[in-house]
C-alpha cells in the first residue's frame, strides 16, 4: 500500500507503462517512463488522479503509432541514434526487421540458392494445399445436415423395396426420422427445346426430416405427397434455381420434369447436398406396398442418446421384424448381416484413401523438399562459419545469429508460400481431374482455402528448414572456428547433421516410390483382367428416351438408332443394351430351368439387347449362333436366349445346352438357349464371372429409358466419331436426351477404378520425390567432399589411389542411402494400410513394390554421390595445400 | 527545432514535448516527439547526447549548424512571401 502513501507519489497505470516501455528502444526507456511518471505525479496533484490518467492513457493512444513507425523505420534504416550507441537496439521487432532486411540482401546475392529453394519448397507447398484445398469439404467441413453424428445408412444400400420400407415405416425401432430414397435421372424441359438430363433423387416424404436441412425457400414435402394420385411436386437445389434465373417467385411455378408438370415447392439453402452435390432435384416417390424391385436405399436418424454401438437391441428387434414379414430365401437374406454406417462414411468414405494418399504423397513431397532446402542453408551456414563467428566474437549472442538463421527461412517460406499458392491455383483442377472424385470433382471450387493452406505449409516449411542449420549453429563452438578454420577441417565435424537430412530424405522418398510400386502393380493386374470384350475402336452413347415415348415406339428408336449409327462411314457395327458391361450395376433376375425341379431360387445376369450389340462389343461366339433381325419377331412369344460360359457350368454341366428351354425372368415364358457366348465382366471388372442371359431387347414388354449404344469402327479412333454419333441420335430421335459420349477403353480406365487414377498421381510425385532426394543426395555429399579437399588433397599427396577416394565418398553415400531405404522402408509398413483399399491382388508388403523402390534409391543414391566422388578423386593436392 | 532551441540546456524529450505543449497550447505525445527528433537527428539537423544529471542517464539534443542554416533559411523564405501582404488589411476585409 505504499503507493498510496503521501510521501510517495502516485504511480501512473501499470498496462499503458509496460506497452509504452515495449514500444521504446533500451536505451530511452528509463529515461522516457520516469519523465511520464514526473509529469503523470504533477497532473495528479494539480488536476486529480482520473484526469491524470485519462491524460497518460492519451500519450500512450497517439505516441503508439508514431513509435510503431519508428520501430519499423530503425529496423528498415538500421538507425542508431548518437546518444545511444553505448546500449544500441530497439524493441525484438526491431531487430526482426533488422535480419529480414539482412537475410534478404543476401538471398538476392545468391539467386541460385534463393530460386532453388524457393522452388522446391513451392512445390511441396502448392501440392499440399491444392490437396488440402480438395480434401478440406469432403473430410473435414461438416456435412450440411443438422447433428450428423445421429445419421447413418442402412445397409445393403439401394437393394431394398418399396414394400419393405412401407412395412417398416413409422415402426423402427431405434430411430426417431426413416426415410428411403434411390437415386435417377430426370428430364427437365424448360420449354425453349433444350431437354437437360439432371441427377435426382426419388425419396419418400421423410427424407428432409432425417436430414435436418430447411429449405431457403418455400416448404420441404409434406405428409401424403409419397402417396399415389398426389399433386407432383420437387425441391430445387440452390444451383438449379440459380440456373433457372434465381427468381423467388419459382415456389409455385410448374417445371416439366420428365414429361410431367411437377410444382417446385421449395429451393434448398446455398451448400446444401444430398447425396452428392451434382443432385440438382429431389421429388416424392409415389410408393406403392405391392413394388417388390429393389432399388432404394434406407437411411435414419437415430433416436437422441443413441449412438452406432448401443444400435445392436434395436437392430436385433429390427432384423426380427423383417424376418417375420418377409421370408427372404438364403441366397438373398437381408436379415443375415445387419450393419449401420455413419453418414459420413457412407457418403464420402469411398474417397479418403484416395484423398488420404495423395496428401500424405505431397506432405511427404514437401518434407523432402524441406530437408533439401535445409541441407541447402545448413551448407550455407557451413560456408559463413568465418562470417558467423566474427559476428559471434563481436559481440552477437546465439540468439540473434539463429534469429538471423529464421528470419531467412522465414523469407524463403513467404517467397515459397507465395509461388506455392499460385502453383497451388494450377495444380487445383489438375488435382481435381486426376484423382477420383466422380461428383465431387464436378463441385469442386477453388477458394481461398487455398491460399491459407499454402500459407500455413510455408510457415511449417520454413521452421523445419530453420531446425537443423540453427541446432548447427548452437552446438557448434564458433569462436574455436576461427582457430580452425586456417589449420584445417580434417579434425571438423562429421557432418552428422547433414547426413541424417539425407537419410531422412531417401526414408521418404522410399515411402512415395513404394507406394507407387504397389499401385502400378495393382493397375498392371488390374488392366490384365479379360473382361470379356473388345474395348478398342468402340465409342459409346449413353442415351435416354423420352418418358412419353410409348414401349413398341421404343423398340423401333432402338433399332432406327443402331441402323443409323452403322450407316456412318468408317463403322462397321452398332448396338444398344440396357446396361454395358463394367459399369458396376447388376441388372438380374430369377432363372428356372425347364425340366429342372428347382424353380426360380438363383439369378444370372439379365441383358436386352439389339441384335448387332454383341458382335459390335467384340463378344466371341462358342457356341449354336447369334442373334439376328428375325428373331425379333419371336422374341414376345418363344425369345431366343444366349447364355455365357459361367451359365452352362453352373446350369449345363457336361450337358449341351443348345435347344434347351429356360425362364426370361420377367414372365412365365420359357425362351430357348440359341447360342453360347464367352463370359463378360457384366458388373465390376473385378468379379469372378458370373452367369448371364442375353436377350433382344423386345423379349420383355418394357424398354429401360435409360440405354448404352455402342458403336465398332473399322481401326479409327472412336473418340473422332462420338460428335457425329451424338449429332445422327438427335437427327434419328429428336426428343432423346444424351447422358454421356465416351469410349470403350476410357469406360475401362474408369472400371480399373481409383487406384488407376491414383498411381498416375503417386508416379508423378515419386518421380518428383526421387530428383528431389538426387538432388539432397548429391548437395550434401559435394559439401562433404568440398569441406574435407585439403583432406582429399593431403592423401592423394600421401600417394592414395584416387579410385580409393571414389570408393570412400561412395560408401559414405551409400551408407547415408542404405540407412535411409531401411527407415524408409519400415515407415512404409506404418503407411501400407492407407493403400489397402486401392490395391487388387497384391499384398501391403508385396516384394517385388518394396525391392524396386529399394534398388532405383540405391541406384540414384550412388549415382549422386559418385559425381562429387569423381571430382575429389580429382583434387590437385599443390593447388589444395598451396591455398593454406 | 525551435522548440530544442527553447529548451536549451535542458532539450530532452520531455523538456521539448513540453514546450511545444505550452507555446501551441496543444497536448503532444511523448512518441509523436521522439519519433520526430529520430528523423530529425537521421538528417542531421540536430544532435543527441548523453548527460548524466540528477535524474540519471539523459538523452539531450541540440541543434546543428546544419539544422541552424535549415532554420534561417525557412524563415528567409517565410518573410519573403509574407513581403507586401498587410496581415490587419486582409483580416480587416474578411471581416467586413
Amino acid at each position: 500500500m505504499a503507493s498510496h502513501s503521501p510521501a510517495q507519489p502516485p504511480a501512473p497505470p501499470r498496462v499503458p507503462v509496460a506497452i509504452l516501455g515495449a514500444l521504446l528502444p533500451f536505451a530511452e526507456r528509463s529515461e522516457v517512463l520516469a519523465d511520464l511518471a514526473a509529469e503523470f505525479a504533477y497532473r495528479a496533484g494539480t488536476f486529480g488522479k482520473p484526469a491524470a490518467s485519462r491524460w497518460y492513457w492519451r500519450q500512450l493512444a497517439s505516441s503508439a503509432p508514431s513509435l510503431t513507425r519508428r520501430i519499423w523505420w530503425r529496423g528498415w534504416s538500421g538507425f542508431e541514434p548518437n546518444a545511444n550507441r553505448m546500449r544500441p537496439g530497439g524493441p525484438s521487432m526491431e531487430s526482426w526487421i533488422m535480419d529480414a532486411r539482412y537475410a534478404a540482401r543476401r538471398l538476392v546475392r545468391r539467386p541460385l540458392y534463393t530460386v532453388l529453394s524457393v522452388l522446391t519448397l513451392a512445390l511441396g507447398i502448392g501440392g499440399t494445399a491444392a490437396v488440402y484445398a480438395i480434401a478440406r469439404p469432403i473430410l473435414l467441413d461438416p456435412l450440411p445436415y443438422r447433428a450428423e453424428e445421429g445419421l447413418v445408412a442402412f445397409w445393403m444400400p439401394f437393394d431394398w423395396s418399396e414394400q419393405e420400407f412401407l412395412y417398416l415405416r413409422g415402426r423402427v425401432p431405434g430411430f426417431s426420422e426413416f426415410a428411403a430414397y434411390r437415386t435417377d435421372n430426370v428430364l427437365l424441359d424448360r420449354g425453349d427445346g433444350q431437354v437437360r438430363l439432371l441427377p435426382s433423387i426419388f425419396s419418400s416424404v421423410e427424407l428432409f426430416p432425417v436430414l435436418g436441412t430447411k429449405p431457403a425457400l418455400g416448404r420441404w414435402f409434406q405428409k401424403g405427397e409419397d402417396e399415389r394420385g398426389a399433386e407432383a411436386v420437387a425441391v430445387l437445389s440452390y444451383g438449379l434455381w440459380q440456373e433457372l434465373g434465381g427468381d423467388r417467385s419459382i415456389v409455385g411455378q410448374r417445371l416439366r420434369i420428365d414429361g410431367q408438370p411437377r410444382t417446385v415447392v421449395g429451393v434448398m439453402p446455398r451448400g446444401f447436398w444430398f447425396p452428392d452435390p451434382t443432385t440438382k432435384i429431389w421429388i416424392p416417390q409415389p410408393l406403392r406396398p405391392d413394388n417388390r424391385s429393389g432399388n432404394y436405399a434406407f437411411l435414419g436418424r437415430m433416436a437422441p442418446g443413441l449412438t452406432v454401438e448401443r444400435m445392436s437391441g434395436p437392430m436385433a428387434e429390427f432384423v426380427r421384424m423383417l424376418g417375420e414379414r418377409f421370408k427372404y430365401p438364403a441366397q438373398w437374406d437381408k436379415t443375415k448381416n445387419p450393419a449401420l454406417t455413419p453418414l459420413r462414411k457412407y457418403l464420402v468414405g469411398s474417397l479418403t484413401p484416395a484423398l488420404v494418399a495423395t496428401f500424405v504423397a505431397m506432405g511427404l513431397i514437401l518434407l523432402i523438399a524441406c530437408a533439401n532446402v535445409a541441407a541447402l542453408m545448413l551448407g550455407q551456414v557451413e560456408g559463413r562459419t568465418t562470417e558467423l563467428a566474427v559476428r559471434s566474437a563481436l559481440g552477437a549472442n546465439r540468439v540473434r545469429l539463429t534469429q538471423q538463421l529464421v528470419a531467412e527461412a522465414a523469407l524463403l517460406g513467404i517467397a515459397a508460400g507465395i509461388v506455392g499458392a499460385l502453383l497451388a491455383v494450377l495444380a487445383f483442377r489438375g488435382l481435381v481431374a486426376a484423382l477420383p472424385l466422380g461428383a465431387w470433382g464436378e463441385a469442386a471450387t477453388l477458394s481461398w482455402s487455398v491460399f491459407a493452406a499454402a500459407m500455413v505449409a510455408a510457415v511449417l516449411a520454413a521452421t523445419m528448414v530453420a531446425i537443423a542449420p540453427g541446432v548447427a549453429m548452437w552446438r557448434g563452438n564458433l569462436r574455436h572456428v576461427i582457430g580452425s578454420s586456417r589449420t584445417g577441417g580434417i579434425a571438423g565435424r562429421g557432418g552428422r547433421l547433414e547426413g541424417s537430412l539425407v537419410v531422412a530424405e531417401v526414408a521418404l522418398a522410399v515411402v512415395m516410390a513404394a507406394g507407387a510400386g504397389l499401385l502400378v502393380r495393382s493397375v498392371a493386374k488390374l488392366y490384365a483382367i479379360d473382361p470379356g470384350i473388345d474395348t478398342r475402336n468402340v465409342g459409346v452413347l449413353h442415351i435416354v428416351l423420352p418418358n412419353e415415348m410409348e414401349t413398341p415406339r421404343r423398340f423401333q428408336a432402338l433399332r432406327e438408332i443402331s441402323d443409323a449409327l452403322a450407316t456412318m462411314p468408317g463403322v462397321t457395327n452398332a448396338g444398344a443394351a440396357q446396361i454395358l458391361p463394367i459399369s458396376g450395376d447388376g441388372w438380374s433376375s430369377g432363372i428356372r430351368v425347364e425340366g429342372d425341379p428347382n424353380g426360380e431360387v438363383t439369378t444370372t445376369f439379365v441383358r436386352f439387347v439389339t441384335p448387332k450389340y454383341l458382335e459390335t462389343m467384340g463378344v466371341t461366339l462358342r457356341d449354336g449362333r447369334m442373334f439376328t433381325d428375325a428373331d425379333r419377331t419371336s422374341a414376345g412369344t418363344t425369345p431366343g436366349i444366349i447364355v455365357n460360359e459361367a451359365l452352362v457350368k453352373k446350369y449345363f454341366p457336361g450337358t449341351n445346352p443348345i435347344g434347351r428351354r429356360v425362364s426370361t425372368g420377367f414372365s412365365d415364358t420359357l425362351g430357348v438357349v440359341i447360342g453360347v457366348v464367352n463370359d463378360v465382366a457384366e458388373a465390376h471388372l473385378t468379379d469372378a464371372p458370373g452367369p448371364a442371359r442375353y436377350m433382344l431387347a423386345e423379349t420383355i414388354p418394357f424398354v429401360a429409358g435409360g440405354q448404352g449404344v455402342v458403336f465398332r469402327t473399322s481401326g479409327r479412333d472412336p473418340a473422332t466419331l462420338l460428335e457425329d454419333a451424338r449429332q445422327m441420335v438427335r437427327r434419328t430421335i429428336p426428343g432423346a436426351g444424351i447422358e454421356r459420349v465416351s469410349t470403350m477403353e476410357r469406360e475401362f480406365a474408369t472400371a480399373v477404378g481409383p487406384a488407376r487414377q491414383v498411381m498416375m498421381l503417386l508416379a508423378i510425385l515419386t518421380t518428383l520425390a526421387l530428383v528431389l532426394g538426387a538432388v539432397g543426395v548429391y548437395g550434401v555429399i559435394s559439401h562433404f567432399v568440398n569441406r574435407r579437399s585439403r583432406d582429399w588433397g593431403v592423401r592423394l599427396a600421401l600417394g592414395m589411389a584416387p579410385s580409393k577416394v571414389v570408393r570412400m565418398i561412395v560408401a559414405r553415400g551409400t551408407a547415408l542411402v542404405g540407412l535411409g531405404i531401411v527407415l524408409g522402408i519400415a515407415a512404409f509398413f506404418a503407411l501400407a494400410r492407407l493403400l489397402g483399399s486401392l490395391l487388387y491382388g497384391v499384398g501391403a508388403s508385396d516384394p517385388l513394390a518394396m525391392g524396386t523402390a529399394t534398388v532405383v534409391l540405391l541406384v540414384v543414391g550412388v549415382l549422386a554421390a559418385v559425381i562429387p566422388g569423381m571430382r575429389a578423386s580429382r583434387t590437385d593436392p599443390a593447388i589444395v595445400l598451396r591455398e593454406q | 527545432m525551435l522548440a530544442v532551441l527553447h529548451a536549451r540546456e535542458d532539450a530532452y524529450g520531455m523538456n521539448v514535448r513540453r514546450e511545444i505543449e505550452t507555446r501551441t497550447d496543444r497536448e503532444v505525445a511523448i512518441g509523436a516527439v521522439y519519433a520526430t527528433l529520430d528523423r530529425l537527428e537521421q538528417k542531421g539537423l540536430i544532435a543527441s547526447r548523453r548527460v548524466n544529471g540528477d535524474g540519471g542517464s539523459r538523452r539531450v539534443f541540440s541543434v546543428t549548424a546544419a539544422g541552424t542554416r535549415a532554420l534561417y533559411e525557412t524563415r528567409t523564405v517565410r518573410d519573403r512571401l509574407w513581403q507586401g501582404l498587410d496581415l490587419p488589411v486582409l483580416v480587416a476585409k474578411f471581416r467586413a
